[in-house]
């Protein structure tokens, strides 16, 4: 087989181009979007930003200052000058931690998400392209990952990664990276084998077919680019949901471990102590981070859904 | 249809196959050493070995997994599991019991606590789910679609710590006990205080999943007003309560019931955290503590005793949702 063939065959039958530049613009245009854009913005400013705090107010995120941000009865002190959103428990800056938070919620749920993303692509892809035994089997290996609850599961792989001396086999927040991609690439893979399927039997599949194209050619060439926008977008849904998943995990004490700050161990901690009764910052800082994070990515994939798909909300 | 149910079914016996063999693999990983976690300190070389026999350690893998579906392992000379229920997952190292007994006598706090959020959440989202449907776009509808907004947004470990600090911590300094902030009490001891210890609970579950359902419920309704058959209904001169409850929602229901299904079967995950903010001792609070103090067994039995659970509901809501659909097309 020349490669002129197929070149000038796909002139023809070219794969239908969405036109991408005109829904970014209108997709930027949502109301929705720009919120959720401006707030993830300034999450990810202020992660990036976490060092330059720490440096100017002088505190690290695991340094104690007992005797300053503590009262003489050991009850943290609230907001003041030198701490902005007050201390915790161990005399440690809120502010700062709260903030280092950020870095541990994106540094996990962006490679978790991102992981799962690749995989569940992959087994969506070969699933949906190859159909038949293929599909079977991947459908079989999905479903049973699926019927693993997520926390129970992550309870035990957690639980058996402890050694007899209390160390940790694989470094905790790998293994909570590890088990947020395990669980999550499930969802890619159902989205990407459903999409395969569909453009499996679309002309200029099939005509890329006729003329000799290799399996591995049209999946890179004619579905993947097709498929891709949606699992982007669907990238944006899951992240939120996994940022949540470590929180969760690091709140029940087997995810991002002490003193390591994660918004999930430090509300864990307040809770624990009793003491955001009297210093509520020492709660509502990791909450504030926690919920503007997952409501600024969930306005942006409503406004993206809104765009793409306009009869999704009010009709 | 019947072929339908039991391809369904011979696919989730498969698949509870394989999820029995992992979590089997598991144990073996988790007993690579059981003596040592067993045994008292200082024990010697024979001891271990005692124990290393008592849990049939020394046997072919294939064997073990015989003693793992069937029956738990013999220690202080108690044959345990199947003179109680099989499959028997194992014997808890820490409290000297078998699993599966031990994970069965907690089933009630969770089961009350799976129960009663499901009621208060499918109530609430059918009725704001209804009222939103009725006029999209409407303040009411507005109102509605941001409270489930934030109700979604809140992870269930912020919630349970919010409802306990306003409705319990709060209420408190005024005075006002109304909720306890932990503690169960058994329905056949109190109805009455049994709902009023896990109604925090209740609400901390639910409250995302209204924000869930709400919207499912809202856009499953707005899709089969839009249908011919209501618009006939409505021609015939129908009342709108008629319309709305006898034809719109009956239809409306199939996406509720089958996500319903789904997060009901993965309750346990929320289960664990709400009974570790308001202390019920539940599965949830059995997984956690058991993880935490490296009880291998009773962990890797309460998440096969969750898969398990999983993979009845889904295959109970899938052959309820083809029954319905075969019901309403032969109707």
């Amino acid at each position: 087989m020349s490669d002129v063939a197929p070149a000038r065959a796909t002139l023809f039958l070219e794969a239908p181009e969405p036109e991408v530049a005109g829904l970014a613009r209108s997709v930027l245009r949502d109301r929705s979007v720009r919120i959720g854009v401006t707030v993830v913005g300034v999450v990810v400013l202020l992660a990036v930003a976490a060092p330059l705090v720490a440096a100017l107010v002088g505190h690290g995120p695991t340094e104690q200052f007992q005797s300053e941000a503590l009262d003489s009865s050991g009850v943290p002190i609230g907001p003041s000058s030198s701490f902005w959103l007050g201390a915790d428990g161990n005399g440690r800056d809120v502010l700062v931690r709260v903030l280092y938070g950020a870095r541990v919620s994106l540094l996990v749920g962006i490679p978790a998400t991102t992981i799962a993303m690749v995989i569940g692509t992959l087994v969506g892809l070969l699933a949906g392209f190859f159909g038949g035994w293929v599909d079977q089997v991947l459908s079989q290996v999905t479903d049973v990952v699926l019927s693993f609850p997520f926390v129970v599961t992550a309870l035990s792989l957690v639980a058996l990664n402890r050694t007899e001396d209390g160390s940790s086999r694989v470094s905790p927040v790998l293994l909570v990276i590890g088990i947020v991609a395990a669980f999550s690439w499930t969802y890619f893979a159902r989205l990407t084998r459903g999409l395969t399927a569909e453009l499996r039997s679309r002309p200029f599949v099939e005509a890329s077919e006729t003329i000799g194209s290799g399996s591995w050619r049209i999946i890179r060439r004619d579905v993947l680019p097709n498929i891709a926008p949606a699992v982007i977008v669907y990238w944006a849904v899951q992240l939120p949901t996994n940022i949540v998943a470590e929180a969760t995990l690091s709140f029940l004490g087997i995810g991002v471990q002490a003193p390591t700050p994660s918004w999930g161990n430090m509300i864990a901690d307040a809770q624990r102590t009793s003491l955001y009764q009297v210093q509520p910052w020492f709660l509502i800082g990791p909450a504030v981070g926690l919920v503007a994070t997952v409501v600024g990515f969930n306005a942006i994939s409503n406004g993206v859904r809104n765009v793409l798909d306009p009869h999704h909300g009010t009709r | 249809m019947l072929t339908y149910v039991v391809r369904r079914i011979g696919r989730s016996a498969l698949t509870l196959l394989i999820v029995l063999l992992v979590t089997f693999v598991l144990t073996r990983i988790a007993y690579r050493n059981p003596a040592a976690t067993l045994a008292p300190r200082n024990a010697d070389q024979q001891v271990m070995d005692g124990i290393t026999k008592a849990l049939r350690l020394d046997e072919p893998w294939h064997l073990q997994l015989v003693h793992y579906l069937l029956r738990g392992p013999d220690i202080q000379g108690a044959a345990v599991g199947l003179l109680h229920w099989p499959p028997a997952l194992g014997y808890s190292f820490r409290k000297q019991t078998p699993v599966t007994e031990l994970i069965l006598s907690k089933v009630p706090v969770t089961a009350s606590l799976a129960l009663g959020a499901v009621v208060i959440w499918m109530t609430f989202s059918l009725v704001t789910g209804v009222l939103s449907a009725r006029r999209p776009g409407s303040v009411t509808d507005k109102v509605i679609s941001a409270v489930a907004y934030v109700g979604l947004s809140l992870p269930t470990f912020l919630t349970g710590i919010l409802l306990s600090y306003f409705l319990f911590f709060k209420l408190a300094t005024y005075g006002i006990r109304w909720f306890p902030s932990s503690g169960y009490v058994p329905f056949r001891e109190s109805p009455f205080e049994w709902a009023r210890h896990l109604l925090l609970p209740w609400l901390a579950i639910a409250i995302a999943e209204i924000g869930i359902f709400q919207r499912v419920v809202r856009g499953s309704m707005l899709e089969v007003l839009s249908a011919d058959y209501i618009r006939t209904a409505r021609a015939k001169g129908l009342a709108e309560r008629r319309v709305y409850f006898d034809h719109a929602l009956r239809s409306a229901l199939n996406p509720v019931i089958t996500l319903g299904g789904l997060e009901l079967a993965a309750i346990l995950g929320g289960a664990i955290v709400v009974e570790t903010i308001f202390g019920l001792d539940g599965v949830g609070r059995l997984a956690i503590e058991s993880a935490l103090s490296g009880d291998y067994p009773v962990v890797i039995g309460t998440t096969l005793f969750a898969s398990v659970v999983f993979i009845l509901s889904t295959l109970t809501v899938d052959v309820v949702t083809r029954l319905r659909d075969h019901a309403s097309v032969t109707h």
